[in-house]
């Protein structure tokens, strides 16, 4: 019994001297929350805050549930509110859950940024937006008319009919097609329920249906390469184009291949190096309420509209600059 | 009289209750600090306290449901996939079908006890292994939650008095505490102080003694599950309520972390015996730990304290289970130093 209890306190001790080696940082913490750890989006878009960590001289804390569960997300909040950082920046699985746990932070004057997806406008201070629904529509009718010279069919695949953002993005492309380049026509748009199969088949419908179609895009992300998948086996490839809304990595392969054009998102990493670079701004006081633009180190000035943080017009991925991205 | 004090010291709840301490002391001495403003954080400060205990309500709840349960030698897997269930369903009542709160909360319970009337029955009338049936349930009660909302819906605008429930304080406790202590206490009295609680323990050790003894078996497990299911169901309402959202993957998990807390707590797996008091201290001691290592900044600079925390309960649920053994052990050493054979253990005799 004795020993048993000697073993005890050894192992307490050591434990002990282990945690004791905490030194109160005299750093800014800055904490990062991804909508899960593991995925490369969020990787990438952590690559860029710790490069804003490292310019600015702030601790950088990088933790996310390992899948996108919103329970964890607050957990982990209340943690970092325990732990007593300064900086809070979030991309939230759920606007309602995690709203609680961020005015809690607020709170105890923890200041709050979300990034990615937003929770309610109560619960921060600013939301970094990677792109608003009219850039993203925009710069896809752009590339769309460029590609076909301004003229001829076109059919789009959308995620669902009623999904909110997908509705929002199909009426700025459709707006700037009227607007604009009144040679083109849509004529179809088909939704694939975000998945790729689906999207392929609608793809390889739309493609008999419509002997004339010229180009695809996709404003769902698995519908790009299952579009490109279907044009590639129906040997069509160079005669219909495909665009869309997607990661680099899922569209890599057709890309190469010439079946893809361009892949149209933003460059995560520079979202999180915005966000970090924001946040860092708000506990040093330099970045108030109201104001209208906000400098970044080095990728410069992004306008604030509101309480919204706008990175900027999205970025094109095509065969000359997809392998530098790795999300 | 130096016999009892003896045996008292080295019970397997009195083990279990210094290591808590030992817990919370240095994770008071290690956990706390003063940061950049000034402000004194982590595991020392009163809102931590709160949140682990907010954070434990749910899973103790689980755990108080199934102490009853292994006691007759029996198992609950689905618990936490009826809490998800449940979770949807309340949303569904109140969002949907525009029910007040009280009246969704009623139905909800009187669902979650259906649920678990469904396993007792399987168990009892179909002669089926609870570990079968349960394993089966917790796939259809989290499929079912699924199906029910697609997998995308997410019910959330809860009316701020039902907020109250699992985000506020009410005489300065978080206000799930107050019902998590109710039904330990309830559950307490019914396993420890009724002689309907203590048949359980006379069904876990031997089945068919309790039926020769007259004990109405079926009867009694059949209602030992459909009381998980109750308790299972307030979980759900707790978790909704401190999260402010109902969604097909609440409480995702949960189970392992209540049966880890039960067996932790000295019940035996195989039935027969066990405490409530038992699992409230395996419930405190996974909390405490969970909760603490997040306020440790070396942990945090891992920015892995959710792994670390699995990690370690692993590693207390087997120091906890062999610490019983220990003792024995070398009590052998001790009186038989220069033996050569190795010391197998002797099956225990009694329970």
């Amino acid at each position: 019994m004795k020993s048993f209890l000697r073993l005890w306190l050894v192992a307490g001790l050591l434990l002990g001297s282990m945690a004791g080696a905490q030194a109160a940082s005299s750093k800014l913490i800055v904490a990062f929350l991804p909508k899960s750890k593991g995925n490369a989006y969020f990787i990438s878009c952590k690559a860029g805050a710790e490069k804003a960590a490292k310019e600015l001289g702030v601790e950088l804390l990088f933790d996310g549930p390992t899948d996108s569960n919103a329970a964890k997300q607050n957990e982990i909040v209340e943690n970092w509110i325990t732990l007593g950082v300064d900086v809070i920046a979030v991309a939230a699985e759920n606007r309602e859950g995690i709203s609680t746990a961020l005015r809690k932070a607020q709170k105890q004057g923890i200041k709050v940024i979300t990034y990615d997806a937003d929770a309610m406008p109560d619960a921060r201070s600013f939301f970094v937006n990677q792109a608003t629904p009219e850039g993203i529509g925009y710069t896809l009718m752009d590339e769309a008319a460029r590609l076909l010279n301004n003229e001829g069919e076109f059919a789009m695949i959308t995620a669902s009919l009623t999904a909110a953002n997908q509705r929002e993005w199909q009426k700025h492309i459709e707006a700037r097609l009227k607007e604009k380049y009144p040679k083109m026509k849509l004529v179809a748009v088909r939704p694939c329920d975000d998945l790729k199969d689906k999207a392929q088949s609608e793809a390889t419908a739309m493609m008999s249906a419509n002997p004339n179609l010229k180009l695809i895009m996709s404003i769902c992300s698995p519908g790009v390469p299952g579009a490109a998948e279907a044009v590639k086996q129906a040997g069509k490839t160079g005669k219909v184009k495909v665009i869309g809304l997607g990661l680099p990595s899922e569209n890599r392969r057709y890309v190469h291949e010439g079946v893809t054009d361009t892949v149209v998102l933003w460059k995560t990493e520079d979202l999180g190096y915005l966000t970090i670079y924001a946040g860092v701004a708000l506990a040093k006081d330099e970045l108030k309420k109201g104001a209208k633009s906000f400098k970044a180190g080095s990728l410069g000035t992004f306008e604030i509209q509101g309480d919204n943080i706008l990175l900027g017009k999205p970025f094109s991925f095509n065969k000359a600059n997809i392998d530098q991205f790795n999300f | 009289m130096k016999r009892d004090w003896k045996a008292l010291l080295l019970r397997h709840e009195t083990i279990l209750l210094l290591v808590l301490i030992a817990e919370w002391v240095f994770f008071y001495y290690a956990g706390t600090s003063t940061n950049r403003r000034g402000v004194v954080v982590g595991f020392g400060t009163l809102d931590r306290q709160f949140d682990i205990l907010r954070h434990s309500c749910e899973i103790g709840l689980l755990a108080l449901a199934l102490t009853p349960v292994i006691i007759t030698a029996g198992i609950d897997l689905s618990v936490a996939s009826l809490l998800g269930l449940c979770a949807i369903l309340f949303g569904k009542f109140w969002h949907d079908a525009g029910l007040p709160i009280p009246v969704a909360i009623a139905l909800t319970l009187v669902l979650g006890g259906l649920a678990g009337a469904l396993n007792g029955t399987l168990i009892t009338k179909l002669r089926l292994p609870p570990l079968i049936v349960t394993l089966g349930t917790y796939s259809l009660f989290r499929g079912l939650a699924e199906a029910i909302t697609r997998g995308a819906v997410t019910y959330t605008d809860f009316p701020a008095g039902f907020l109250f429930l699992g985000q506020e304080r009410w005489l300065g406790l978080p206000t799930q505490a107050w019902i998590f202590f109710a039904a330990a206490i309830a559950i307490w009295l019914l396993v420890h102080r009724t002689t309907f609680g203590r048949s359980f323990r006379a069904i876990g050790y031997s089945p068919e003694g309790a039926r020769y003894a007259g004990l109405p078996v079926e009867r009694r497990v059949a209602l030992v599950y459909v009381l998980a299911g109750v308790i299972a169901a307030v979980a759900a309402i707790i978790y909704t309520a401190r999260l402010g959202q109902a969604k097909a993957d609440a409480g995702l998990g949960y189970e392992l972390f209540a049966i880890t807390a039960v067996v932790l707590g000295g019940t035996s797996i195989f039935g027969g015996a066990g405490s409530v008091h038992g699992t409230l201290l395996g419930v405190a001691a996974i909390a405490v730990l969970k909760n603490g290592l997040a306020t440790l900044p070396v942990v945090m600079r891992m920015n892995a304290a959710e792994e670390m925390a699995g990690l370690l309960t692993g590693a207390l649920l087997l120091v906890a289970l062999t610490s019983s053994v220990i003792p024995k052990l070398l009590a052998r050493w001790h009186t038989r130093p220069h033996v050569t054979v190795s010391p197998t253990l002797k099956p225990k005799s009694t329970a």
